[in-house]
C-alpha cells in the first residue's frame, strides 16, 4: 500500500510529548493519569488533546498509581485500548499489579520516564524504577531518544497485542534525558498507522454477551500450567517483535534493530553495554575517543524483556572487554553493583569467547556521564585488557582514582 | 467519526412489601446468574447476597471480585458460579478496576466498539477490601462518579484469611486478631467505622444505601436503584458469615433480621437529588441487643457490661433515626438490669431442664 506521505510532519518535541503524541495516533480509549515527575508532562499534553476533542478517550486521574493500574487492568480486561504511565516511586506504589496484569493476558501500555528511588528521590533518572519489575511479564525496552519513544510506543501496541503474544508492556524512556530534551520527532501519517496498528481486540474480554470468568482462585496443581504459558508467550514475543520491525521499517521507513544497537564495533577491542539515553552521549564521547586511537565501541540493548540471550551473547563476544554502564541498583548482587551485570554475563556464560566483563556505577542519580569519566572508564577496560584480568568487578564511577 | 450516545437501562422495582423475609415472590426474574455448586459455607451470608443482587442486575451485568471469600471460595479454575462475565481483581483495587470496566465501556460505545445498552457494573467487594485496603480506591470510584455500583457485603470482618478483625468488625466481637483476654475482656474494644454514611458524606452525588440479607425484596429494590442512577452508587449489606459469628447455619435470614431489629444496624437510604437521608425503614419489632448476641459464639465472651455498652450504642443509632426508644431498650442500656435480665433467663433456662 502507499501511503499518504504528504501529511507526515516534522515537530520539535521532547520525550515526553513525543509519548503523548504516540498515544493519541494509537486512538487510546482509556488514559489513567496520577501526577510524578518527570513523567508527568505526558499527561498534561495527554489532557490537553481530550480537552481540545483532539482524542476521544476517557482520561481518568486515578486516586494512587495502584488504583492507576487497576483501572487500567479493568479496562483492557473490557476490550479498550489503555495508556497509563509513571515514574520512580510511582512504578513501585503499583507494583501489585504488574503480574495480575500479565498473568491475565492483558496489553495495558505504561510509558516510563524513569526517576530515582527514595532516597535519594532527585528528578534525576536511575533505571531502577522500571528494572525493578523486569521480571513481572512485561515486555519492556528502553529507547534513547523522542523519536524512538514514539516508535517505541506503536511497536509496543502491535506486538503487545498480537494474539500470540497478549502481553503488557513497559515502554521506557531516561527521565530528563530525553523525557524533558526537546528534538526533531517525525509524526506520521493516521493512514500510516491504521496499517501498522490494528484495533485492538482482546479474544476474552468482559462482555456480557459472552460471559467469561478472568482470574480465577486455582488449585497449587493448576498454577504452572499458567505460568509456563505466560513465560511462552513472552519467548513467543520473539518472533513477533521481528516481524513488528520489519513492517514498520516498511510502512513508516524507520529501520531499527529491535535487540541491539552497534555503533563503531567492528573493529573494537572493548565496548559500553547499556540501556537507553546514555547512548547518546556515548556516541559522542567514542568518536572522540576514536581521534585519540582508543577501538571503543557501543552495544546499546533495546529490548530487556524479552532478553536477547544469543544476540548478546554472539554480539559481545567479539569483544576483548565489555564494560556495563548499569544505571540502576541492584544493592547486594553478583556484582554489588547494578543488575545489568549479572544477566549480560550469564548470557556470555555459554560462549566459546568470554570476554573480560566489568560494571560501572555511572549515570546515578540521573547524573550525565560526562566525556571525562568516559574516558576514565575505557582505560579502566583497556587496563584490563592488557592485564588479562580485571581490576575488579565493579566501580563507581566518580568516587576513585 | 461522531459519538455515538451512551444507552442506558432502566430496571422496574418489585412491588411486594420491603418486608417480606420468607414467602414465595412471583415478580422476581428467573434468571441466575450466581449459580449454586460453588464452595462457601452452608448458609453463607455473602453468597445469599450475591445471587439477590445479581438476580436483581440481570444478565447485561460484569461483575468485578476483589480478593475475600467471594473470590476465593466461589470461583475455582475452570469452575466457576458467575453466569455473567466476572473478573477477580486485587483486594485493593475494588473501585479502580470496576471504574476501569465502566470507563471502557463508556468509551467503547461511545467510539462504535461496542454496541448495545450500558451493561450493569457491579462490584463486590469485602469489608476488609472496603473498608480497609481498598477505601481510596471506591472513594475514587464514586468521586469520579463512573456509572457503576459499589457493594460491600458486610461480613463484619476478614473472613476468607480465617477471621481477623477489620475495621467494620462490632464492638466486642471475637476475631483471630480481636481475641477476649484479661487485659481486653470485651475483645474488640473499637467500634465499627460507619463506613456506608462516610461514603454518602463524602460524595453527595452517589445513591447510597445500607440494606442486610433479612430483607430480600428492600435488597433487590436498593441494588436496581443503584443501578439505575446514573453514575456511581453504593451499598453496604449486612452479610453474616457463620465461620466468624459462629451460629447455627440455617439461621442466617434470622440474624439479618435481629440485626436491624436490635438497632445495631441502621437501614437507610442517600438521596442524592434531595441531599437527604431517608430513615423511613422500620423494622417490625424493636429488640435488646442480647436477642442478636446471644446467638452467637463471637460474642460468647461478654460480661454484661459489654452488653450494656451494646445497648447504649443502638439506643444512640435508634435516636439518630429519629425513632422513639421505649422503656425497655433504655433500661436495657443499664448494667445492672442487664445482669437481672440475664439471671431470670438462666433462672428459666433452669426450670426448663429440671
Ligand atoms: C494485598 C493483599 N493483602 C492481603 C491479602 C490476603 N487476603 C486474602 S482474602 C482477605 C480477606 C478479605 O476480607 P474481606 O474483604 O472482608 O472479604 P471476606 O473474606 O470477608 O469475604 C485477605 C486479607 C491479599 N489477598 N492481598
Ligand atoms: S467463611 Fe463466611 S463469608 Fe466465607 S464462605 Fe464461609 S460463611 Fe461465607
Ligand atoms: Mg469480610
Amino acid at each position: 500500500m502507499t501511503t499518504a506521505l504528504a501529511q507526515k510532519k516534522k515537530v520539535r518535541i521532547n520525550g515526553c510529548v513525543a509519548s503523548a503524541q504516540a498515544a493519541k495516533y494509537a486512538d487510546v480509549d482509556v488514559i489513567t493519569a496520577y501526577p510524578i515527575r518527570p513523567y508527568t508532562a505526558t499527561m498534561i499534553a495527554l489532557a490537553q488533546m481530550v480537552a481540545n476533542g483532539e482524542l476521544d478517550a476517557e482520561y481518568i486521574v486515578a486516586d494512587s498509581e495502584h488504583s492507576q493500574l487497576s483501572i487500567a487492568h479493568g479496562a483492557s480486561s473490557s476490550g479498550a485500548r489503555v495508556f497509563t504511565g509513571s515514574s520512580g516511586v510511582g512504578v513501585q506504589f503499583a507494583y501489585e499489579l504488574y503480574s495480575p496484569i500479565s498473568g491475565t493476558r492483558m496489553p495495558v501500555q505504561m510509558m516510563i520516564a524513569d526517576r530515582t528511588l527514595d532516597p535519594p528521590g532527585d528528578f534525576g533518572s536511575e533505571h531502577t524504577d522500571a528494572l525493578s519489575t523486569r521480571d513481572m511479564g512485561w515486555l519492556m525496552g528502553w529507547a534513547c531518544d523522542a523519536q524512538e519513544a514514539f516508535d517505541n510506543h506503536l511497536l509496543g501496541y502491535r506486538i503487545g497485542e498480537d494474539r500470540r503474544v497478549l502481553l503488557p508492556q513497559m515502554v521506557c524512556q531516561d527521565g530528563f534525558f530525553v523525557s524533558h530534551i526537546t528534538t526533531d520527532v517525525e509524526l506520521p501519517d493516521t493512514g500510516q498507522v491504521r496499517e501498522f496498528l490494528p484495533d485492538y481486540k482482546h479474544p476474552y474480554p468482559l462482555d456480557p454477551r459472552r460471559p467469561v470468568s478472568h482470574g480465577p482462585q486455582i488449585m497449587p496443581e493448576q498454577g504452572p500450567p499458567l505460568q509456563l504459558e505466560r513465560a511462552r508467550a513472552m519467548e513467543g514475543a520473539v518472533p513477533v517483535i521481528e516481524q513488528a520491525h520489519e513492517e514498520f521499517a516498511r510502512i513508516f521507513g524507520r529501520r531499527y534493530d529491535p535487540w541491539i544497537e552497534e555503533y563503531m564495533t567492528g573493529d573494537a577491542e572493548v565496548v559500553f553495554f547499556l540501556q537507553g539515553a546514555h547512548g547518546v552521549t556515548a556516541r559522542y564521547a567514542i568518536q572522540h575517543m576514536r581521534q585519540r586511537g582508543a577501538k571503543v565501541g557501543l552495544v546499546r540493548l533495546k529490548t530487556i524483556r524479552p532478553y536477547p540471550t544469543d544476540r548478546v551473547k554472539d554480539v559481545l563476544g567479539r569483544f576483548a572487554v565489555v564494560g556495563v554502564i548499569e544505571t540502576n541498583l541492584g544493592l547486594g548482587s553478583v556484582s554489588s553493583g547494578g543488575v545489568l551485570y549479572a544477566e549480560a554475563c550469564a548470557a556470555l556464560y555459554e560462549s566459546a569467547q568470554r570476554p573480560l566483563v566489568v560494571s560501572f556505577m555511572a549515570g546515578m542519580g540521573g547524573e550525565a556521564i560526562v566525556l571525562k569519566e568516559f574516558y576514565w572508564m575505557t582505560q579502566k577496560m583497556l587496563e584490563a585488557k592488557k592485564r588479562g584480568k580485571i581490576e575488579k568487578r565493579t566501580h563507581w564511577v566518580g568516587f576513585e582514582d | 467519526m461522531p459519538a455515538i450516545k451512551v444507552e442506558r437501562q432502566m430496571l422496574p422495582m418489585f412491588a411486594s412489601p420491603n418486608q417480606g423475609a420468607r414467602f414465595y415472590n412471583p415478580e422476581l426474574p428467573q434468571t441466575e446468574p450466581f449459580v449454586p455448586g460453588h464452595r462457601t459455607c452452608a448458609g453463607c451470608g455473602p453468597s445469599i447476597q450475591y445471587r439477590m443482587t445479581s438476580k436483581a442486575a440481570g444478565d447485561n451485568t460484569i461483575l468485578v471480585g476483589p480478593t475475600g471469600c467471594m473470590y476465593v471460595a466461589n470461583s475455582s479454575y475452570l469452575c466457576t458460579p458467575y453466569n455473567v462475565p466476572w473478573a477477580h481483581t486485587q483486594i485493593g483495587s475494588a473501585g479502580s478496576f470496576t471504574a476501569g470496566v465502566a470507563a471502557a465501556y463508556e468509551a467503547m460505545i461511545r467510539k462504535g466498539k461496542w454496541k448495545g445498552p450500558f451493561p450493569n457494573i457491579i462490584c463486590e467487594a469485602g469489608d476488609g477490601s472496603a473498608s480497609d485496603i481498598g477505601l481510596a480506591s471506591i472513594s475514587g470510584a464514586l468521586y469520579r462518579n463512573h456509572d457503576c455500583l459499589i457493594i460491600c457485603y458486610d461480613n463484619e470482618q476478614y473472613a476468607n484469611t480465617g477471621i481477623q478483625a477489620s475495621s467494620r468488625t462490632p464492638y466486642g466481637g471475637m476475631t483471630t486478631f480481636s481475641p477476649p483476654g484479661k487485659m481486653v475482656p470485651e475483645a474488640k474494644s473499637l467500634y465499627p467505622k460507619d463506613l456506608a454514611r462516610m461514603m454518602a458524606a463524602g460524595h453527595p452525588h452517589c445513591y447510597v444505601a445500607t440494606a442486610s440479607v433479612g430483607y430480600p425484596i428492600d435488597l433487590m429494590n436498593k441494588v436496581r436503584k443503584g443501578l439505575n442512577h446514573k453514575g456511581a452508587a453504593y451499598i453496604m449489606i449486612y452479610t453474616p458469615c457463620q465461620k466468624g459469628f459462629v451460629y447455627e447455619t440455617p439461621r442466617s435470614i434470622d440474624l439479618g433480621r435481629l440485626v436491624v431489629e436490635c438497632g445495631l444496624y441502621p437501614m437507610w437510604e442517600w438521596d442524592p437529588e434531595k441531599r437527604k437521608f431517608d430513615y423511613s425503614f422500620r423494622p417490625q419489632n424493636m429488640r435488646p441487643v442480647s436477642e442478636y448476641l446471644k446467638l452467637q459464639g463471637r460474642f460468647g465472651h461478654l460480661h454484661a457490661e459489654h452488653v450494656a455498652t451494646m445497648q447504649k450504642f443502638a439506643n444512640m443509632q435508634w435516636k439518630m433515626m429519629g425513632v422513639e426508644l421505649p422503656d425497655a431498650l433504655v433500661r436495657a442500656a443499664d448494667v445492672k438490669n442487664v445482669r437481672d435480665m440475664g439471671a431470670a433467663q438462666a433462672a428459666e433456662a433452669v426450670a426448663l431442664t429440671v
